[in-house]
């Protein structure tokens, strides 16, 4: 009875909050500047300058790239901390969990023998797709900077690829899966790699992401941008595709899903 | 550019850089691994000493822009007298707790060390959070170091035993919104402005200080910082985050995670939209009702406990709301005892909680009934307690009382004496839940108890080195910060004041 009692006030003050922020919604709907209107200030203050200026600054025709590894380079360093921190967080929670046995080579062959795509067929064409993911993934990393792409999407394709070989039978290779301890530490020296692309400059007289500082050898100082805005993106890739694998694999070895 | 300048990135360079090698590391040998943690967070240390030695000598704020991009368009990082104090606050903490934790790991390492490097990395990565938090000029920055704070936080709660994961889970749904919240107001301040520099977005303010825009954003940013530092109405993720989580890592969970967000509001409140919104006086009006609220819950709440961690958890929401207090007084003492009590608090309760992971550690004692005069056995754990608890109500040797009475001077030149008699009822209160501690651990006289206590092993020393010094360090930074308070408030965090924030 009691219970009821406390449910329904939950609901009624559910309910008044959701009023409250659909009203606070619309108001604040009417005041945002209109999308796509060039005089707002959204428009007006920063974005311009990087508008005009990102293509003779870094050497980049993709402004997205520009403002994500190099003006704002800072803020993708902590974003790919972040990736690394939640491999690194969910490898602790689950890791006094109980695990899956070890399987021989027999049952694996045996285990890899039911589960399939329905048919070898099928089997057999998605086989084909992983060699093409991962060519696709190497483009999409280094055509970040011309169009879509970088390497948060290539760390993902990466990743992806991997997941395919993982579950299609595969006979000659039954063992091959990494393990977890290698994949954490490759996303760490992904990241790694990034904190050092921002060093470097500092030890030749520039401040910590001044790319301009880069000791390569350049025409331009746009060349150098770019030079580093890649090795940025190299990076982000090791380190996105190190965590997801850490994280598949942590989630496969655990026996119940139940707790 | 000389190594000098460099200072206020080297400060996170370090623990990000063991950090991220943490695991690989521990591949080699744990012991190693944890060691580079602790030195790195010990180098960070002394360069928080220097970057702030730097800013008291030349009386100027240090501008660090990242990547060399002029500042609206690039980030920069700001170090004043007020931050440069915070970041060095964090930075002691945070190297004291990773020693700490160093016994507390090696117990329970058994065969499994990369959970014992994933527990340091986590560790590492809270200190580089908050030290960006407190560091950053830039609003967005600001918000990628507090998800960084935020995550190792939710990761090292799910580590404590028990009900650790359950509070870990509670904290990631509560703690979302807040982040989220925080986002929203900037997204506004960015619809109003075109900016995310902080003092660029102060200098476009009195242009747009009408738009009901940042009217919202202000109470967006107010739940979001609220959340985060557990305010009155927004605590409910505090008390069992703070009771289950990993008894190493508590003292700088309960310390400093819930401080910087306190001053980052500080930040935005007083750099940005105060002198030039007309809603603000309102918007500090409410906050003194939440501050008010919140002290006189949290003193009379912790009276009901008699688990140790919960009595200390309940009793941070009624300090956090001290802070809340003063920016709601809104006056030059007003805001210098909320300063003063971000610092001061977060000595006084990492310290208590440094005691209840070493009550843990040798005897694994939760609830206060169990203490029966165990000041025999645990002698400087029994100072430790018993300075932090008497800072805690504010005698006045001690770090509490400066910020009680500059809180209390804030609000007589207000004229707002319900502030000053919350402030005595409340001191009051923590005194009788602190005293009820206080006698267990010197005068219960239970025979069986002490006998239990009495007959437990006696080794040389009562703790490892590694638990002690992080104590002594609490004590010491609790008894200095009081003794030398003329000079902190006079030389450091004054100047400063009238100069960035109240100008």
């Amino acid at each position: 009875m009691e219970n009821k009692k406390v449910m329904k006030k939950k609901t009624i003050g559910l309910i008044l909050v959701i009023i409250i922020v659909a009203i606070g919604a619309l108001r604040v709907g009417k005041e945002l500047p209109t999308i796509g209107d060039l005089n707002t200030p959204a428009n007006t203050n920063i974005s311009r300058y990087y508008i005009s200026n990102a293509e003779n600054d870094t050497h980049a025709q993709n402004i997205v790239t520009a403002v994500l590894a190099d003006y704002r380079g800072f803020d993708t360093l902590f974003e790919t901390c972040v990736l690394f921190l939640s491999g690194i967080a969910a490898m602790v929670i689950l890791s006094d969990k109980k695990k899956i046995p070890e399987k021989s080579r027999e049952e694996l062959l045996a285990y890899h023998k039911d589960s399939n795509f329905g048919s070898k067929l099928m089997d057999g064409a998605f086989r084909i797709v992983v060699p093409i993911i991962l060519i696709y993934a190497v483009y999409v990393l280094f055509h970040g900077e011309v169009s879509l792409g970088g390497g948060f999407q290539a760390g993902a394709l990466i990743a992806c690829a991997y997941l395919l070989n993982r579950i299609i039978p595969n006979f000659e290779n039954a063992f091959r899966k990494v393990k977890v301890e290698i994949s954490l530490i490759a996303a760490g020296i992904g990241a790694f790699f990034f904190v050092l692309t921002g060093f470097i400059p500092m030890l030749y007289g520039g401040r910590f992401m001044e790319f301009d500082h880069l000791p390569f050898h350049a025409d331009t100082l746009s060349d150098l941008h770019a030079d580093g805005i890649l090795m940025v993106e190299i990076g982000v890739t090791v380190c996105v595709a190190g965590v997801i694998i850490t994280i598949l694999e942590v989630v496969l070895e655990r026996t119940d899903f139940d707790d | 550019m000389s190594l000098m300048d460099h200072m206020p990135i080297l400060v996170i360079l370090f623990p990000l850089t063991a950090t991220l090698l943490c695991p690989l590391l521990s591949h080699f040998s744990m012991n190693i691994a944890k060691r580079i943690v602790i030195t790195a967070l010990f180098i960070s240390v002394i360069c928080s000493v220097v970057q702030l030695a730097q800013v008291v000598v030349s009386g100027q704020a240090i501008h660090y822009e990242l990547g060399g991009w002029k500042v609206p368009y690039g980030i920069e990082f700001v170090t004043d007298g007020l931050n440069g104090t915070v970041t060095l606050l964090v930075a002691v903490i945070s190297w004291t707790t990773a020693l700490f934790s160093s016994p507390f790991e090696k117990r329970e390492r058994g065969s499994n060390t990369l959970r014992s490097a994933g527990y340091y990395s986590m560790l590492s990565f809270l200190a580089v959070g908050l030290l960006g938090m407190s560091q950053t000029g830039d609003a967005f920055n600001l918000y990628v170091f507090m998800e960084i704070t935020a995550i190792s936080g939710y990761g090292l709660i799910a580590c404590g035993e028990g009900k650790g994961p359950i509070a870990a889970f509670r904290y990631l749904l509560t703690g979302t919104i807040g982040a989220s919240l925080y986002l929203l107001g900037v997204g506004f301040l960015y619809a109003a402005t075109g900016t995310l520099n902080m003092s660029d977005l102060a200098k476009y303010m009195p242009e747009v200080s009408d738009s009901p825009l940042i009217i919202f954003s202000i109470g967006c940013l107010i739940i979001g910082f609220g959340i985060k530092m557990a305010l009155f109405p927004l605590h409910g993720w505090q008390p069992a985050a703070h009771s289950y989580a990993h008894p190493a890592a508590d003292p700088m969970i309960a310390g400093i995670m819930i401080k910087v967000p306190a001053y980052a509001m500080l930040r935005f409140f007083f750099c940005i939209f105060k002198s030039t919104s007309p809603v603000m006086e309102t918007f500090l009006d409410v906050l003194g009702i939440m501050a008010v609220m919140g002290v006189l819950f949290g003193s009379l709440k912790a009276l009901r406990y008699d688990t140790y961690n919960k009595i200390l958890a309940y009793s941070s929401i009624g300090q956090v709301g001290y802070i809340a207090m003063g920016f709601a007084i809104g006056n030059m003492y007003g805001l210098l005892g909320a300063v003063l009590h971000i610092i001061s608090h977060a000595f006084m309760k990492a310290g208590l909680f440094y005691t209840s992971g070493a009550l843990k550690f040798r005897y694994d004692i939760h609830e206060t009934t169990q203490l029966g005069q165990i000041y025999r056995q645990m002698p400087a754990t029994s100072l430790t307690m018993t300075v932090c608890a008497l800072s805690m109500i504010g005698l006045p040797p001690f770090a509490g009382f400066f910020s009680k009475w500059y809180l209390a001077l804030g609000a007589i030149e207000n004229g707002q004496y319900g502030f000053v008699a919350v402030l005595i009822a409340s001191s009051l209160l923590s005194a009788i839940y602190f005293f009820r501690v206080l006698e267990k651990l010197y005068m219960d006289k239970k025979d069986e108890k002490i006998a239990e206590n009495a007959g437990r092993s006696n080794k040389k020393l009562e703790l490892p080195w590694q638990i002690i010094v992080p104590m002594l360090v609490a004590v010491a930074a609790v008894i200095l910060i009081g003794l030398f308070n003329s000079y902190i408030v006079g030389e450091v965090l004054k100047p400063t004041m009238t100069e960035v924030i109240l100008s």
